[in-house]
C-alpha cells in the first residue's frame, strides 16, 4: 500500500463520526465489562493488547503515525507547534501507563485465579527503610525530570503569538489543550451545559466514585476482572470522552472549527453544509406541517418529555427490570447517584450522534430563557 | 590519640558542634540512624520511617504523586523568578514576556515554567489514573480521593489563569472562550437559565455588569482588570488554596493507613 | 460512688429548682441568648462576605465609549456588511434591502468574534463553527440564538448614531422595535 493511500485512509477514518464510533464499539471488547465481552476478548486475541507484545506494537503504531505525520507537509504544522508537544507526550504516556496498569492487572488476575496473593503483596513484617530505599528513588526521579525539563526548554521555545487584539479572533481559536475536550463538547451542547453543568458533573462524579463503588475487591493492587464494570466505565469516560476529544480538538479541528483529517490541508473555505434544526422545529414544522406554537412550554413539550423520560423514568424502569439486582445491592441513594452521573455521561455521545445523524441542534430549545438542552 | 589523625575530613566534620546541631543523628549508617533521618527531618517526615516493599517500587506508584509535588515546588520557584521581570498591565505584559527570552541572560525561565506547567497537568492526570487502577480510593481513603480531585481542578485552574499572562492572541482568546462559559452559569450568569427570574420589577439583578463572569474578569470583557485579577489568582490566590489542600492530602495519606496495598 | 449521684440529681432538675432565682439563667432565656448569639454571628459573617462580594464589582470602569457615530446613511451600499467598526467598536453595520442595523460582533455561543465571509455570505465563528446569515440569524453550529443588534438612530447632524448600551434580541421579538434598525 502506498503512503498517499494510507494517509487518505487515515484521514477518512479519523473523522469524528467514524473514529468515535469505532472506538466506542471496540471499547467493551478491549476492557470487557461482562462475560460475553470477555469471551470475544479472549477468542479474538484482543487480550494480547495487554501483553508485552501488545505494548510494543502500540508504541510502534503511535510512533509510526507521528513519523509519517512529521514528514507530511500539513500535519507537520500541527505537530511541531510548541504547545502541541504536550499532546504528543500525553498520547505516549497515557498509552504506556494504561498499558502498564492493565499488564500488571492481567498478571494479578491470573494469580488471583490460582488462589495466590497479588504480586504487590509482601509480608507486612518485612518492611524496608524509607531512607535510603524510597528517598533515593525520589531524588533520582526529580533530578531526571528536571534534566528533561531543561532539555525540553532549551530545544522548544515557549510559544508567543501576536499581541492581544480583542477585535481579531484567530481562526481557529483553541482553548489550552487540557480544556479542548470541553471545547469539543461545546460544539454539541449549549454553554450552560457544556461549560458549567458537565464540568460540575465531572468533578462531582469523580469525587463520588469511592462512595458509589461498593466493590471491596482490588484495593491496593492492580486488577481488572474483579472490578471490570467500574474499570470499563472509568476508562471509557477517561480515554474516549476526555482524552480522545482532546486529540480531536488538537489535531483534527481546523479553521471555522471544521473537521480536517490529520493529513488534510486546512482550507479556510472548506464548506460544510450543515443546517441544524431543533426538535421543536422538526416536530411542528416538518411533521405537523404548521408554525411553531407561541406558548414556549407547548412548543418544547416533546423535548421536556424526552429529557424527563431519559433522566427520571428510565432509572426507575431499569431498577425494576434489567438492573434489579444492582438496585438491591446498591440501595436507592447509590443507585440514583450512579444513574444520574452515568446517564449524564452517556448523554454526551447520544447528543453527538443526534447531531451527526439528524443534524439535531437542541432537544429543548428556549433561547428566550437561555435554556437549551 | 593516634586514631585522631586517621579520621577523615567527613568524620571530623560530623563531630563538630555545628554539624551535630543541624543533623542530630549523624550520617545515616545504622538502621536506627536511618529511621531517625526520616523522623527527625521536618521535610522527610512526610514519609513514615518504614514502608512495605511494594510501596517503594516505581512500578507500583509510577512516582506520579511525588513528581506532582516536585513540579509544584519547581513552578513556585520559576514563577517567583518570572515575577521579577513581569508587569501585569496591558501596556507592558506582552513586551515583558518578549524581553524574558531576549534581554535576560540564559532566558529559558519562561520555558521552564510553561513546560513544567504542562507536565504537571499531565502528571496529575496520570497520578489519578494510577490511583484508580490500583483501587486506592476505596475505604478508608475516599475522602483523600476527593481532596485529590480538587487538587487536580486547582492544577488546571492554575494553568488556565497563567495562560492569559503573556497577553498574546493565544492567551486572550483562550480565556475569552473559557470565561464566557461563566456567562451561562444558571442564575449567576447574565445568559444563564434562570437569571431572568432574579429581577425586581423591570430591573434585572443579574446583568452584564453584575454577574459571575464580571466578578471573574473585573469588567465586561477581557481587559486590563482581567489581566490583574488573573495575575493575582495565578500567583497568590490559587497556590495558597492548593497548598492548604496539599497539606490535607499528604496528612490524610498517613492518617488513612499510609499507602494502599493488598492485605 | 453515691456522692456523684447526689450531685447530679439536683443539677438535672436545675430548671425547676432555680425558678425565681435571678442569679441562675433559665433554660428559656439561655436559648434566646443563644439565638441572639447565632444571629449576631450570621450577621457578621454575612456582612463580611457581602463586603467581599461587593468589592469584586468596582463602581467605575475604564472601558471605551459605548456610543459612536458612523456617518451618513448613503455611505452604506445596499446588501453589504461594513466591517470597519469591528476593531474599535465591536459592531458590524449591515444594510439590507430596506434597513440599516448594527450587529454585535459577539458570537452568542461563547463570545468569540466571528468573521464576515463575503464569498459565503455569512458570519462564521472560528471558535466552534457557528454560522450566522447577514441578518444575524444563526443557522449552523452551536450558537443558540441570533447575534444581537444595537440601538441605532439618527443624530442631530444627520449622521447615524449607534448606542451599544441598548441591545435587541431577536428571540424576544425585539427586532420589531423601531430603535433596532434604521429604515432607508
Amino acid at each position: 500500500m502506498n503512503i498517499t493511500a494510507l494517509k487518505s485512509l487515515i484521514d477518512a477514518l479519523s473523522a469524528p463520526t467514524i473514529s468515535f464510533t469505532i472506538l466506542t464499539v471496540i471499547f467493551p471488547f478491549i476492557f470487557p465489562p461482562s462475560d460475553w465481552f470477555e469471551k470475544i476478548h479472549r477468542k479474538s486475541g484482543l487480550w494480547r493488547i495487554w501483553t508485552k507484545l501488545g505494548g510494543v506494537i502500540g508504541m510502534i503504531l503511535i510512533t509510526a503515525f507521528f513519523v509519517i505525520g512529521y514528514f507530511d507537509p500539513y500535519f507537520n504544522k500541527t505537530l511541531t507547534k510548541a504547545d502541541n508537544f504536550p499532546i504528543v507526550l500525553m498520547i505516549y504516556s497515557m498509552w504506556f501507563y494504561i498499558w502498564l496498569g492493565m499488564f500488571k492487572a492481567y498478571r494479578n488476575d491470573i494469580r488471583l485465579d490460582q488462589g495466590l496473593k497479588p504480586n504487590e503483596y509482601n509480608d507486612p513484617d518485612d518492611k524496608v527503610l524509607v531512607w535510603p530505599d524510597l528517598v533515593y528513588i525520589e531524588f533520582i526521579a526529580l533530578i531526571l525530570f528536571q534534566v528533561f525539563l531543561i532539555v525540553w526548554s532549551i530545544i522548544v521555545a515557549a510559544p508567543i503569538e501576536e499581541p492581544a487584539n480583542p477585535a481579531a479572533t484567530p481562526n481557529p481559536s483553541k482553548a489550552p489543550w487540557y480544556f479542548l475536550g470541553l471545547q469539543e463538547m461545546l460544539v454539541y451542547y449549549d454553554p450552560w451545559i457544556a461549560g458549567v453543568l458537565l464540568p460540575t458533573f465531572i468533578i462531582v462524579g469523580l469525587m463520588a466514585i469511592p462512595y458509589v463503588d461498593i466493590n471491596k475487591k482490588g484495593d491496593g493492587y492492580y486488577s481488572f476482572r474483579e472490578r471490570r464494570v467500574g474499570m470499563f466505565i472509568f476508562m471509557y469516560g477517561w480515554v474516549v470522552l476526555w482524552l480522545f476529544l482532546i486529540i480531536i480538538g488538537t489535531f483534527f479541528r481546523g479553521p471555522n472549527w471544521n473537521f480536517f483529517g490529520p493529513f488534510e490541508y486546512w482550507d479556510i473555505h472548506k464548506v460544510e453544509a450543515l443546517t441544524n434544526v431543533n426538535l421543536s422545529e422538526l416536530l411542528w414544522v416538518k411533521w405537523f406541517n404548521q408554525g411553531l406554537p407561541s406558548n414556549i412550554l407547548i412548543r418544547e413539550g416533546l423535548g421536556f418529555v424526552i429529557t424527563g423520560l431519559y433522566l427520571f423514568v428510565l432509572p426507575v424502569i431499569l431498577a425494576k427490570t434489567y438492573l434489579k439486582d444492582m438496585y438491591a445491592a446498591y440501595g436507592p441513594t447509590r443507585f440514583v447517584t450512579i444513574m444520574m452521573l452515568g446517564l449524564v455521561m452517556l448523554a454526551l455521545p447520544i447528543k453527538m450522534y443526534l447531531r451527526w445523524v439528524f443534524n439535531l441542534q437542541y432537544i429543548v430549545a428556549i433561547p428566550e430563557w437561555f435554556f437549551n438542552i | 590519640m593516634s586514631d585522631k589523625n586517621d579520621k577523615s575530613l567527613l568524620e571530623k566534620m560530623e563531630e563538630s558542634q555545628v554539624w551535630k546541631s543541624i543533623i542530630r543523628s549523624g550520617i545515616p549508617r545504622t538502621r536506627r540512624q536511618r529511621m531517625h533521618a526520616i523522623l527527625g527531618s521536618v521535610f522527610l517526615h512526610l514519609h513514615p520511617a518504614r514502608l512495605p516493599k511494594h510501596a517503594v517500587k516505581v512500578g507500583y506508584t509510577w512516582c506520579m504523586g511525588g513528581l506532582s509535588f516536585f513540579l509544584f515546588v519547581n513552578l513556585t520557584i520559576t514563577g517567583i523568578l518570572l515575577m521579577f521581570y513581569y508587569r501585569p498591565t496591558v501596556e507592558y505584559a506582552f513586551t515583558d514576556i518578549i524581553d524574558l527570552s531576549e534581554q535576560v541572560p540564559l532566558g529559558i525561565m519562561r520555558e521552564l515554567h510553561r513546560w513544567a506547567a504542562h507536565s504537571m497537568v499531565l502528571i496529575v492526570w496520570l497520578h489519578m489514573v494510577r490511583v484508580f487502577m490500583t483501587g486506592s480510593y476505596k475505604p478508608p481513603r475516599e475522602f483523600n480521593w476527593g481532596i485529590g480531585v480538587i487538587l487536580m481542578v486547582l492544577t488546571m485552574l492554575l494553568s488556565f489563569t497563567g495562560y492569559l499572562l503573556p497577553w498574546d492572541q493565544l492567551a486572550i482568546w483562550a480565556v475569552t472562550v473559557g470565561s464566557n462559559m461563566a456567562r451561562a452559569t444558571p442564575f449567576l450568569g447574565n445568559e444563564g437559565p434562570g437569571a431572568a427570574l432574579l429581577a425586581i420589577g423591570d430591573i434585572n439583578l443579574v446583568h452584564v455588569g453584575s454577574d459571575v463572569r464580571f466578578a471573574l474578569l473585573g469588567g465586561r470583557f477581557v481587559g486590563e482588570a482581567t489581566l490583574l485579577r488573573f495575575y493575582v489568582l495565578h500567583c497568590i490566590a490559587i497556590p495558597f488554596v492548593a497548598m492548604i489542600f496539599m497539606a490535607v492530602h499528604f496528612w490524610r495519606i498517613r492518617k488513612d493507613g499510609g499507602i494502599s496495598g493488598p492485605l | 460512688m453515691s456522692e456523684p449521684k447526689n450531685n447530679i440529681a439536683p443539677r438535672a432538675a436545675v430548671g425547676a429548682v432555680s425558678k425565681g432565682r435571678k442569679t441562675t439563667m433559665e433554660r428559656r432565656s439561655f436559648f434566646s441568648w443563644l439565638a441572639v448569639g447565632w444571629i449576631g454571628f450570621a450577621g457578621v459573617t454575612g456582612g463580611f462576605f457581602t463586603i467581599i462580594l461587593r468589592y469584586l464589582f468596582p463602581n467605575v470602569l475604564f472601558e471605551p465609549p459605548q456610543s459612536f457615530k458612523i456617518g451618513f446613511p448613503d455611505k452604506f451600499a445596499p446588501n453589504s456588511v461594513d466591517i470597519s467598526y469591528k476593531k474599535d467598536f465591536n459592531a458590524w453595520i449591515v444594510r439590507d434591502d430596506e434597513s440599516i442595523f448594527a450587529l454585535s460582533t459577539v458570537c452568542t455561543h461563547l463570545g468569540c468574534t466571528p468573521n464576515w465571509l463575503a464569498t459565503d455570505n455569512k458570519f462564521k465563528c472560528p471558535c466552534h463553527g457557528s454560522g450566522f446569515r447577514m441578518t444575524g440569524i444563526h443557522f449552523e453550529g452551536p450558537a443558540p440564538r441570533p447575534l444581537e443588534r444595537f440601538k441605532i438612530g439618527v443624530a442631530d447632524d444627520g449622521q447615524i448614531l449607534v448606542d451599544k448600551t441598548k441591545s435587541y434580541k431577536w428571540e424576544k421579538g425585539e427586532w420589531e422595535n423601531k430603535d433596532s434598525f434604521l429604515k432607508v
